[in-house]
């Protein structure tokens, strides 16, 4: 039977999950707001519906107005996207007592895994390694002492509420501890309101890898591998890749992590596409981070080296169809696939660069996926994410896909915004990079953006304006 | 043609010298670059429509596919936001007052509290910008008039606009 979905998100993900729809043929309902009334995924929906507001709060995050609307348009089923509401459980409550289907997970997996304490108890009692440390905020210096003595140095001093890498000290003996102690209570007090610290292990040159997982509402709990998200700045992933190049040929461990991922998905009893995050150490011994509980921007990777429609899954195991998958072996892997993340912003800087897009033009090599929201007119604003879309390449094996990447990223023409994309291609360039030996330091020890060429290339502008004084005569 | 490129304190102009159509679709261009009335570079650029599409070339030899668009006011190279003006110098972009407000990070204009001829004293709130998530109280730095107001409410911004320009109050 035809559905009526609505997508409760904007940006590249919307036309993601419109072209889905499409191709399930169900209807699909998009979103539009006063402040971007030119939205692209509306090219993709069959039925627009205007979000009243300004600020997001208003629209984007407005659970009462969402769940009306789509009462009022007899929505099916509402996918969430990621960001905004995907991993708010009163949301997903909110439309089940209206009669909607939530794409995505139960209630109760979202509540459980939203929160970062819960879900490490929860973890550790399925018997899945976590960052050794203290379960609960330790009382005086003599405590961290023995607890990392227990754990053994380097150790981490983190702040209960601190996050975004703000908050934390490394410690390598007693003596670091006794003098860094006093100092960063004081700083989480002012900074967050709260003294309280933790005591953790402290992984040197880390690495974040995640497995992709897929439930349906039977009781089937499916992998599809991992993606490693190493390249990061501020904590954001910037440059993801699958299969991981740290784990290479050890299928041993890579079947470890990811059946570790499964367990983890049983014992919540997960029936959507979800995220198991990992962080693993150079002695490749790995540890529970967090469980995302939505589809991910990364996901296009996983699909590119499976030939899984992870939207399309996703949607099916919502509403209790078919994900033609007959068991876990079935699930295959060939090649390699990247994705860099483009994003309007200082190459240099890496801060957020709002600006209005006047040109757009792409020419890939085989094998590039690019996707996107971009349109010659769009005005990237500070209100939403800095990110216009993701350039995915896939190569039969890593050397091959990082060569694609590096054309692709050669064949992307932004005119109008500062972009990274001068960013991605020194990285691509990285002998560290390439050879795959990385961690999520890379930004900070690497510093790639001091080899981006700044001078400016007047042939270029050249180019540019031959191009407008020849549409204006008329060519 | 004359184009004015101006990019924080440089002033770069790019004269078109020659325009010559060679046929329907190629059409043959020389640029040459001045900074501070020095010819710093020239060179013939040709262009050609092949497929509704516009390609670059300096030889006739190698060709580059060149985005449609049309006169942009900005152009961006790599990190820098250069201002493109065709034809005619804007006055008075080149000094920049001590009572001029500019943007510190980039940021959206969510209140404009004054309006062109005001007086106004320092310290006085005179545009609220919203950056980072926070409403930011911008203030005049000096006793002056409003002499200009360069944004609307709503509009986006990048770092480093020039937003209000103010001419100091002669003592």
């Amino acid at each position: 039977m035809t559905k009526r979905i609505l997508i409760a998100n904007r940006g590249e993900i919307a036309s993601r999950i419109a072209k889905a729809i499409n191709e399930l043929e169900f209807v699909a309902i998009g979103f539009w707001t006063e402040s971007e009334s030119q939205a692209r995924h509306l090219e993709f929906c069959n039925e627009w519906i205007k979000l009243v507001g300004v600020t997001h709060a208003e629209t984007y995050l407005n659970i009462e107005q969402i769940v009306r609307l789509a009462k009022e348009h007899k929505v099916d089923a509402v996918h969430p996207g990621y960001g905004f509401l995907s991993e708010n459980a009163d949301f997903a409550e909110a439309l089940n007592k209206a009669g909607i289907i939530f794409i995505g997970p139960h209630s109760d997996a979202i509540r459980v895994m939203g929160d970062k304490a819960t879900s490490k108890m929860l973890a550790k009692k399925a018997g899945i390694p976590v960052v050794p440390g203290s379960s609960k905020a330790v009382e005086s210096v003599e405590e961290a002492i023995r607890i990392a003595e227990e754990i053994k140095y380097p150790v981490l001093l983190k702040a209960v509420a601190g996050g975004g890498g703000r908050g934390m000290r490394a410690c390598l003996n007693e003596q670091e501890i006794k003098d860094q102690f006093a100092a960063l209570q004081r700083e989480s007090m002012a900074a967050f309101g709260n003294g309280d610290l933790l005591v953790e292990k402290l992984i040197i040159n880390p690495r974040h890898i995640e497995v992709q997982i897929l439930a349906d509402k039977n009781g089937n709990i499916y992998h599809f591998f991992e993606r490693e998200c190493s390249i990061q700045r501020r904590h954001q992933k910037i440059i993801e890749e699958a299969p991981s190049p740290f784990i290479g040929d050890d299928e041993e461990l890579r079947q470890k992590i990811c059946s570790t991922a499964v367990d983890l998905a049983k014992v919540v009893k997960y029936d959507s596409a979800g995220t198991v995050e990992f962080i693993m150490a150079e002695d490749k011994s790995f540890y529970f981070l967090e469980m995302n509980t939505r589809i991910q921007v990364e996901h296009p990777i996983t699909e590119e080296i499976t030939g899984i429609d992870l939207i399309v899954c996703m949607i099916q195991s919502a509403i209790g169809g078919d994900l033609h998958i007959p068991n876990q072996e079935f699930i295959k892997r060939s090649g390699h696939a990247i994705e860099c993340r483009i994003c309007a912003e200082d190459p240099l800087t890496m801060l957020p660069a709002p600006g209005k897009v006047y040109g757009f033009e792409t020419s890939f090599p085989q094998g590039t996926r690019f996707d996107n929201c971009l349109y010659r007119g769009l005005e990237v604003t500070p209100d939403f994410d800095p990110m216009v879309g993701k350039l995915v390449t896939k190569g039969i094996n890593r050397y091959v896909a990082v060569r694609k990447m590096r054309a692709a990223l050669k064949g992307l023409f932004i005119e109008g915004l500062k972009t990274n994309i001068s960013l991605h291609q020194v990285i691509m360039e990285n002998e560290n990079f390439k050879n795959g030996s990385y961690s999520t330091n890379f930004i900070i020890v690497e510093n790639p953006q001091a080899k981006i060429n700044t001078e400016i290339d007047f042939l270029k502008f050249y180019k540019e304006l031959a191009g407008i004084e020849a549409r204006n005569i008329g060519l | 043609m004359r184009y004015y490129l101006i990019e924080n304190e440089n002033e770069y102009i790019i004269d078109l010298t020659k325009t010559e159509i060679l046929s329907s679709d190629l059409v043959e261009f020389e640029f040459s670059t001045l900074k501070k009335n020095e010819l710093i570079n020239k060179k013939t650029v040709f262009v050609r429509k092949l497929a509704g599409q516009y390609f670059a070339s300096f030889d006739q030899q190698c060709w580059n596919k060149i985005p449609r668009q049309n006169m942009p006011r900005k152009m961006i190279y790599v990190d820098k936001v250069i201002d493109l003006y065709r034809g005619y110098k804007p006055s008075g972009l080149a000094a920049s007052g001590e009572g001029d407000l500019n943007t510190q990070m980039p940021g959206k204009v969510v209140k404009i509290l004054a309006k062109t001829g005001d007086q106004v004293s320092k310290g006085q709130t005179l545009l609220i910008l919203e950056a980072m998530k926070m409403e930011n109280e911008m203030r005049s730095n000096i006793d002056g008039v409003i002499k200009e107001i360069h944004v609307k409410e709503g509009q986006a911004l990048e770092q480093g606009v020039l937003m209000i320009e103010i001419a100091p109050l002669k003592k």
